[in-house]
């Protein structure tokens, strides 16, 4: 699968990067393509193109804050969390994504 | 400017004997005053608190990541503790942490954005596990330091 995502926690300093990782490193583990671009205080970093969108089979928006560019997902299959679900257990993340959308 | 930059040996320490967290909080503070990133400990545990309110910091894997916004910062950085008892904090595992990472952060938005984008480099480096274990059982500070670096 190729997997894109957002991050954003509420002080935009250090989950945001965190959980960004520790998706990425999940969905490699499990042998996905994965972009996760993060939303904090220093703006988006590793911003997702059209091209990485259009490609995407599935969004991940990990967020404990409203997050920019939702617009841009229209029509894609979208997994919408709390950051604490990405947090505690990526690796469950990526297999429940895994069926919902192999369904 | 390089991550190597922003880990500072004068703010880590391998070694503290804090019982709770608001101790553990205070113990590094009063480091990164000695280092001179900050020039108030009670304004900045103040803040740190004010962010703790907002929201858990316990990452799971033994790790806390609380961080101050607060106008005591003078220069952004990281404090790391690696405390000698296991700590009560509020966790997404409910396990009880000894590692933290302080980050001692400006609340103005402006400041140092290029510190700024090293602290979230290294937040990152810290959603690996392989590495968080590794961590656990660093016997210098350097080679702490290297963790991050390699």
């Amino acid at each position: 699968m190729k997997i894109v995502g957002i991050t954003a926690c509420t002080a935009g300093i250090a989950h945001t990067y965190i959980v960004a990782e520790k998706i990425q490193n999940a969905a490699e583990a499990a042998g996905h393509q994965c972009k996760i671009e993060t939303q904090g205080t220093i703006g988006a970093q590793n911003k997702l193109t059209a091209e990485d969108i259009a490609a995407a089979d599935v969004v991940i928006v990990a967020h404990d804050i409203a997050v920019s560019g939702m617009e841009r997902f229209a029509g894609k299959p979208t997994v919408d969390i709390p950051i604490s679900v990405a947090m505690k257990n990526p690796k469950s993340l990526i297999a429940t994504i895994e069926k919902k959308i192999q369904k | 400017m390089a991550l190597a930059d922003i880990l500072d040996e004068n703010i880590i320490d391998l070694h503290l004997k804090s019982t709770t967290k608001d101790e553990v909080l205070r113990d590094l503070s009063a480091h990164l005053l000695e280092a001179g990133y900050i020039e108030d400990v009670e304004q900045f545990v103040k803040d740190i608190y004010v962010r703790e309110a907002e929201g858990i910091t316990g990452m799971g894997n033994h790790i806390a990541i609380p961080h101050g916004k607060s106008h005591a910062v003078k220069k952004i950085g990281i404090a790391i503790g690696r405390c000698e008892n296991e700590i009560e904090w509020e966790s997404y595992d409910d396990e009880p942490i000894n590692l933290v990472f302080l980050f001692c952060v400006s609340d103005d938005a402006d400041f140092a954005s290029n510190h700024m984008m090293l602290l979230a480099e290294l937040a990152g480096k810290l959603g690996n596990d392989e590495r968080v274990e590794k961590l656990q059982k660093v016997t210098t500070k350097q080679e702490l330091i290297d963790l991050f670096l390699n």
